[in-house]
């Protein structure tokens, strides 16, 4: 069921058509970085281990999905990896990177520490461009990511990072948090049982703070996000949406097309919402949201939902 | 003019007998007898006639230009450096300057020049009372072996013993002092002072102080000092008063006044003071930081509640007030019925999210270790946010403040510390399950050395501790006193020693006369109370329970929880208090899950709440349990419990939620929801949502509406939330 309303909300984005979105595939490339001690070992390889989970369940291909941690990341394997996804992917995939451990930068040149010599942020430039998939996510969870996000901002690609500089170098614990939004139903911010990117950030971002609130320590990560556009790209996907590649009888296409209209309602009514009376906005919301509800429970009879 | 070292030091010592050898004596002399202009003459010629830089020193700074003597004080102190004389002035100069560190150096210095130099030792005593400590007596002890002319030291010992109200003490000192050289002015404010504290305010060393020096204000600021000390706010806030009233320019005075209204409600006063003594007395951190603070009170909101007000930190205020207000009125019920008193004004109550801003509301300084203090009707106290989480049972602080309230004001605040504590802990311990402090290994500690203080010696514990962690078993103490005393004379018995108080009697005639007991088979009859009840742990805490929590400890970490649940329970029989890092119920919850006895492993994290335990990670761990086996309103309690600890929680007001929704409880779980949105959640959605549900129950179509529509704003896909919609729609418009 809301086949389109999940795509709407997701990294195959609303502008396209249906047959354009059949086509897109998404391919992740994780890699959990050098940890230095046990700790942080244990604590990379189990975060890469859940980012990968979490791809397969939401590309439905373990083949679109390269997880590199402990020994396995060195700066060799990383950029065969993004060669592989490069050599498969095409202009209409999508590309969802992440990026967990320690960076640092050394002068001004961001590196992600991995064993052996350590991709700078240039490098990781060069293969991330090389991936013909317009529409890509860069998350960068390490410390001193702030400092590579500029580096690797362009057209369609939007750019996470756990801190706002490359001088913020303490293990961010950013990247524990983006982890968990993948699986705490409450980052699902709109409850359409999918996390975009944008959901999974702010889920993060308020939850490092209450870190430090708590720990009554000074925050000493800040996390970045290079745009909005990380509301079109599903990271996670939880009950009816993670069963929408399997068989779910898809909606009726007028109730369908009535359902999407009524939305882009709703949200065309909350942009013009500073500028209506409090009542007359309300009223006219309800009118819509009661309206979309009815529509739906049609789309529930008419697909067999309960 | 010959060289010498001055007086006038701190606001105590100003004007005090004697410190060494005088520099500028004829000023000084106009000094100690109030004749202000002609002091200020003399100091001023003395800039123009002399050049040496200790009386250049002394005079700028009694022309109250201290930077200007800093500078010439270290040039003395160059000049000379086999010379105590320039250390021993600039180190004064330091104390009055509120630096009792740079101070404590030069008098150090002082020492390495001349080891029995009575004058150092005297400076590190004055040093050591500022602060209240112990070491001040030593010191001064010390000071009057090496020189038993020195005037100031036998002053300062009679106020240190005044401090502990040990009147037969200060008053051999002041009979001493008194044959002693240089000026009386000091032991008069003293003997004042005795006077006025034994309830004859009218005293005659006042008038003979007043003659001698008609600008004298410590002849009030001094036994307002010691009535602070003793929470007689209201008195010393009077005599500080009538200080500043004789001499306006004595800084210290309009300080400890404003900090004393403030302490009584009265704002405006507080500041015009406070003001007041900044401009004369930039350096005094007391000023500055109350100034601050008062400045930062516009970030508080106030709200008045039945018989209180509140002031919370406007960041907290949504979330705080209706716990704190339920609270707060609760308390002040039970105690007015069990105490039979009514508190004559408003109750005020603030509450502090940053601890130093608490410290500097109590002190003036930041660094205080208390959590919160009673000042009659106004009570400051930390909120839960400034603690880490869970760490600060604030339920049972305000429960514990708000005692203090009505025991401070039902005897016009002459209950002493002990029991004034002693009832605000006793009372905590019956406000709720695991509420109080509890036997810690501390007092265990305490009790197997027989570091117990007799009752008439229990307010020492409390203000001028021998050894850390004594304030703590002194509270322990206290209210295991009264808790003997209610359970064994009951109740009342308690009230009439309050009331005896009142009347000014002593602790030895109270217990006589009340309990029927001398002092002496008082502590012994305590001593048998406590035997009872700690005894086994504390014969069994050394050579058993630690070497059993040692072994649990290593089979723990070996995962074998097994095999540690027999020690354990041993461990938990002997010392069930006991509920802190490593304790023995968390370690048998475990092992009694890993068998899959579930029920058995709520049992033990159940125990471990009603013995004291408030990690609130193990209390929602026991509610989910609950939950599980199917006791929703065991969980419902266990998680209303949590919220005396850490209502900061969000995760707790979404569960407390849920299951006060499901049992169709919907005003108290309308509060629990409320405070999720105050709480700026990860899910304002589904905040929105099962706010319109509780609306929804209560049959408040307007509220549901509200709500349902927020949540469906913002997500309006949210199936249940359109169901919910269109419930109320048909169920309005059914066409």
């Amino acid at each position: 069921m809301r086949y389109q309303h999940l795509l709407r909300a997701g990294a195959l984005i609303a502008a396209l058509q249906p047959a354009a979105l059949a086509r897109a595939e998404v391919h992740f490339v994780v890699v959990g970085g050098l940890g230095g001690e046990p700790a942080y070992e244990q604590r990379f390889a189990a975060e890469t281990r859940e980012l990968e989970a979490a791809g397969r369940t939401l590309s439905g291909d373990p083949s679109r999905v390269r997880a590199l941690s402990g020994g396995a990341a060195t700066r060799e394997a990383v950029q065969e990896a993004f060669g592989a996804v490069a050599r498969a992917a095409s202009s209409e995939d999508v590309l969802v990177s992440i990026f967990v451990g320690h960076g640092n930068v050394d002068g001004a040149v961001y590196k992600l520490n991995l064993p052996g010599p350590d991709p700078t942020c240039d490098e990781l430039r060069q293969w991330l461009d090389r991936v013909p998939a317009r529409r890509q996510l860069v998350v960068l969870a390490t410390s001193a990511s702030g400092g590579c996000v500029a580096p690797l901002q362009r057209t369609g690609r939007v750019v996470l990072s756990a801190t706002r500089s490359g001088t913020e170098r303490n293990v961010p614990v950013f990247s524990r948090y983006f982890v968990e939004a993948l699986r705490d139903p409450t980052a699902d911010r709109d409850h359409d049982e999918s996390v975009t990117a944008l959901e999974a950030f702010r889920y993060a971002e308020q939850k490092v703070q209450r870190f430090y609130a708590d720990a009554k320590r000074l925050a000493t990560e800040h996390a970045t996000l290079s745009s909005d556009a990380a509301r079109e790209f599903v990271v996670a996907r939880r009950g009816a949406a993670a069963r929408v590649a399997s068989n779910v009888k898809p909606a009726p296409p007028a109730l369908a097309a009535r359902r999407a209209a009524l939305e882009t309602e709703v949200h065309a009514l909350r942009e013009r919402k500073a500028g209506m009376e409090t009542e007359a906005y309300w009223t006219e919301l309800e009118r819509t949201l009661v309206e979309l509800a009815r529509v739906q429970d049609s789309i529930d009879v008419a697909t067999g939902q309960p | 003019m010959k060289v010498h070292a001055l007086v006038l030091v701190s606001a105590f010592t100003a004007l005090s007998p004697r410190a060494g050898a005088e520099v500028l004596p004829e000023c000084a002399a106009h000094r100690e007898r109030g004749r202000l202009a002609e002091a200020r003459a003399c100091y001023t010629a003395a800039l123009r006639s002399e050049s040496d830089a200790l009386v250049l020193a002394e005079a700028q700074w009694r022309l109250g230009r201290r930077e200007e003597a800093n500078a010439l004080f270290r040039r003395a102190a160059a000049q000379r450096p086999r010379d105590p004389a320039p250390r021993l002035g600039w180190a004064r100069l330091f104390l009055e300057s509120h630096n009792a560190a740079e101070a404590g150096k030069l008098f150090e210095e002082v020492l390495t020049l001349d080891p029995n130099a009575a004058e150092a030792h005297l400076g590190l005593a004055l040093a050591a009372a500022e602060v209240f400590d112990e070491e001040a007596t030593q010191h001064a002890q010390k000071a009057l072996e090496l020189d038993p002319k020195l005037t100031e030291a036998r002053v300062l010992l009679a106020r240190l013993a005044l401090e502990e109200q040990d009147v037969k003490t200060a008053a051999a000192h002041l009979d001493a002092a008194e044959k002693m050289p240089g000026s009386p002015l000091a032991t008069y404010a003293l003997r004042a002072a005795i006077d006025q504290l034994a309830g004859r305010p009218e005293s005659p060393w006042t008038k003979k102080a007043l003659d001698r020096n008609p600008r004298y204000g410590e002849i009030y600021a001094t036994p307002a000092h010691l009535f602070m000390l003793q929470r007689q706010y209201a008195e010393a806030a009077d005599l500080y008063r009538r200080a500043v009233e004789v001499e306006p320019e004595l800084w210290s005075a309009h300080a400890e006044l404003g900090v004393n209204l403030w302490r009584l409600g009265d704002e405006e006063g507080a500041r015009r003071h406070l003001e007041t003594a900044y401009r004369g007395d930039p350096y005094d951190p007391t000023i500055v930081n109350s100034l601050r603070l008062l400045d930062s009170l516009k970030r508080f909101r106030t709200f008045r509640t039945r018989r209180g007000i509140l002031r919370l930190h406007e960041k907290e205020a949504e979330l705080m007030r209706p716990y704190v207000e339920e609270l707060l009125e609760k308390a002040i019920d039970a105690y007015q019925a069990k105490y039979q008193f009514t508190v004559p004004r408003p109750v005020q109550l603030e509450v502090y999210p940053d601890h130093e801003d608490f410290a500097v509301r109590t002190l003036g300084l930041p660094g205080l270790g208390a959590l919160g203090v009673s000042f009659g009707h106004v009570v400051a106290m930390d909120s839960p946010s400034g603690r880490p989480p869970g760490s600060f049972h604030w339920g049972s602080t305000l429960w514990h403040e708000l005692n203090h309230v009505f025991v401070l004001e039902s005897t016009r605040h002459r209950a002493p510390r002990w029991i004034s504590e002693g009832l605000a802990v006793y009372e905590e311990s019956l406000a709720g399950e695991g509420w109080g402090d509890h036997l810690t290994p501390d007092v265990i500690e305490a009790i197997r050395e027989k570091k117990l203080l007799p009752i008439v010696l229990l307010d020492r514990g409390f203000v001028r501790p021998d050894y850390p962690g004594q304030v703590a078993v002194s509270y322990y103490q206290a209210g295991a006193v009264c808790e003997m005393i209610a359970r064994e004379w009951g109740f009342p018995k308690l009230l009439a020693m309050l009331r005896a108080y009142t009347d000014g009697r002593a602790t030895p005639e109270i217990v006589e006369t009340e309990l029927g007991l001398t002092a002496e088979r008082f502590d012994e009859r305590f001593r048998q109370f406590l035997a009872a009840r700690t005894g086994a742990i504390v014969a069994a805490f050394e050579p058993e329970w630690k070497p059993l929590m040692k072994k649990i400890a290593a089979l723990r970490e070996e995962k074998k929880l097994a095999e540690a649940v027999e020690p354990a329970r041993r461990a938990r029989d002997l010392y069930p208090e006991y509920v802190d890092e490593g304790n023995a119920y968390e370690l048998l919850a475990d092992a009694a899950f890993e068998r899959g006895d579930k029920a058995g492993a709520a049992a033990e994290l159940d125990a471990y709440r009603k013995a004291g335990g408030r990690d609130p990670a193990v209390l929602k761990r026991l509610a989910a349990w609950c939950v599980e086996l199917g006791r929703k309103d065991q969980a419902q309690h266990v998680l209303e419990q949590l919220l005396w600890i850490r209502p900061g929680d969000e995760e707790l007001h979404v569960r407390l939620g849920d299951l006060l929704l499901e049992a169709k409880k919907p005003q108290p779980a309308l509060r629990e929801l409320q405070s999720v949105l105050a709480l700026q959640p990860l899910d304002p959605v589904d905040a929105h949502y099962k706010l319109a549900l509780a609306y929804h129950q209560l049959q408040d179509r307007a509220r549901t509406r509200e709500h349902v529509l927020q949540a469906l704003e913002e997500a309006p896909g949210y199936r249940p939330a359109q169901k919910l919609l269109l419930e109320i729609h048909d169920d309005h418009d059914p066409d």
